[in-house]
């Protein structure tokens, strides 16, 4: 590869990586895994720069091999899941305001509890709308479908998503909104 | 649950994001590593389906002999295996004698033939197995030993074949001999028929040769006991020479 390509490439991931790897927590629920998505995609994307480069949008490009990625890494039989059976001990943060500490907490639970538990085509329908506040049509091309599509799978992610808040919010006595 | 709330919440779930340690330089490194192993891999791949490919096509594309064996420039062995062709003849000629026996002597019963290649361990009386003087024996000539086995009204019993390239002298095959002639055939062979008492009021030896005029010679005789076994004696032969004679003859049975 030419030194201006390489130049290029090296921008382009330091700018996006960030990014990139937050979509992929969000697809997948744990950081390390989303750090390995984040690198597979940028290296396939490595390796198809010179047809690439002069694509107009790139990081729309970007998030289509991360989601493919993902979704292919879903899809593996030996793909070994992260077991989560124990339970971490609550720790005080002593320099945290408690209002703010509470809503984190809450986000967290949304994502590692009730986020995950949507269907994948769902979750990253959802991630890609209201996280990448991407349009219907951008995300019909990001996951590669029609738009109408889109639209059904965010419905049913939506619905997916609030029946599981629902459910876990009476089970902790918050009150949902 | 707005869809408000759900973008906000979105961005809360990653305020905890460990720092991020990226290198673009070490991912491109990793690539190209990644190329120059999947380079040797595909090569390794190529060169052993190239292999497996010529290892298959190469016994296609060497010549073969008439036997379906491999040809060779430097094939010289003198002891060559029996080849299966000749083993199939063979099944053959012995099939067909049996069943020209079997039609020739009704009362016979378990009529079959049992030939192999190559020559008897011993000599038939009169006659030597060697191959003609000055000439010795080729590997690929045909030459062949059995019996006939036969089931009369006293019992089993065989008779013994030969067949070979040999040198035949009739002044000694015919000595001893009760009866001894020469009867020629329409395709040049000479059939020498000549049965023996050996002291015995009753015929104990019939023998009959077929002298092909490429030197090829098939001798069947009868005795006047088993000669597969060595028992079985009786007084006389089972089969004597105008049946050896038909069964030598038989234009169905392909000798050489």
């Amino acid at each position: 590869m030419r030194k201006a390509d390489e130049q290029g490439f090296r921008e382009f991931a330091a700018a996006n990586a960030a990014s990139l790897r937050r979509t992929a927590y969000l697809f997948c629920g744990d950081w390390h895994t989303a750090e390995d998505l984040m690198q597979s995609s940028l290296m396939k994307m490595y390796m198809a720069w010179k047809r690439i480069k002069d694509l107009d949008n790139l990081i729309a490009y970007a998030r289509k091999v991360l989601l493919r990625t993902w979704l292919d890494e879903k899809r593996r039989p030996w793909r070994r899941a992260e077991q989560r059976d124990g339970e971490l001990p609550d720790a005080a943060d002593a320099t945290s305001d408690p209002d703010t500490t509470s809503a984190k907490l809450w986000a967290r639970e949304l994502v590692h509890t009730a986020l995950l538990q949507v269907p994948p085509r769902q979750r990253a329908v959802l991630v890609l709308r209201y996280f990448e506040d991407l349009s219907v049509a951008e995300v019909a091309v990001a996951m590669g479908c029609t738009e109408g599509t889109v639209k059904s799978q965010t419905a049913r992610g939506l619905a997916t998503l609030r029946a599981i808040v629902e459910k876990l919010d009476s089970s902790s006595g918050r009150v949902a909104s | 649950m707005s869809e408000q709330e759900i973008r906000e919440g979105m961005l809360l779930a990653v305020w905890d994001e460990p720092p991020l340690d990226f290198d673009p330089d070490t991912l491109m490194r990793r690539v190209e590593q990644k190329k120059s192993r999947r380079r040797a891999l595909v090569a390794v791949g190529v060169a052993t389906a190239m292999i497996a490919v010529v290892s298959l096509a190469l016994p296609g594309l060497l010549p073969r002999d008439r036997d379906g064996q491999l040809g060779s420039d430097g094939q010289t062995n003198s002891s060559a295996p029996p080849t299966e062709a000749y083993e199939k003849k063979l099944q053959r000629t012995g099939d067909a004698v049996a069943e020209k026996l079997a039609l020739t002597m009704p009362n016979l019963k378990e009529v079959y033939a049992d030939f192999r290649q190559g020559g008897f361990s011993y000599n038939m009386p009169n006659m030597s197995s060697a191959p003609p003087s000055g000439q010795p024996r080729k590997s690929n000539e045909p030459q062949f030993t059995g019996y006939l086995f036969l089931t009369d009204e006293i019992g089993p019993t065989s008779l013994r074949l030969e067949g070979a390239k040999i040198e035949l002298s009739t002044k000694n095959f015919c000595s001893g001999a009760v009866t001894c002639r020469e009867v020629p055939q329409k395709d040049g062979s000479v059939v020498t028929e000549a049965e023996f008492t050996d002291g015995s009021p009753d015929i104990t030896h019939s023998e009959v040769v077929r002298s092909f005029p490429s030197g090829f010679h098939v001798r069947i005789a009868s005795y006047s006991y088993n000669p597969a076994s060595g028992s079985g004696l009786r007084q006389t032969v089972p089969v004597r020479v105008g049946v050896l004679t038909t069964l030598v003859t038989d234009p169905k049975v392909d000798w050489e």
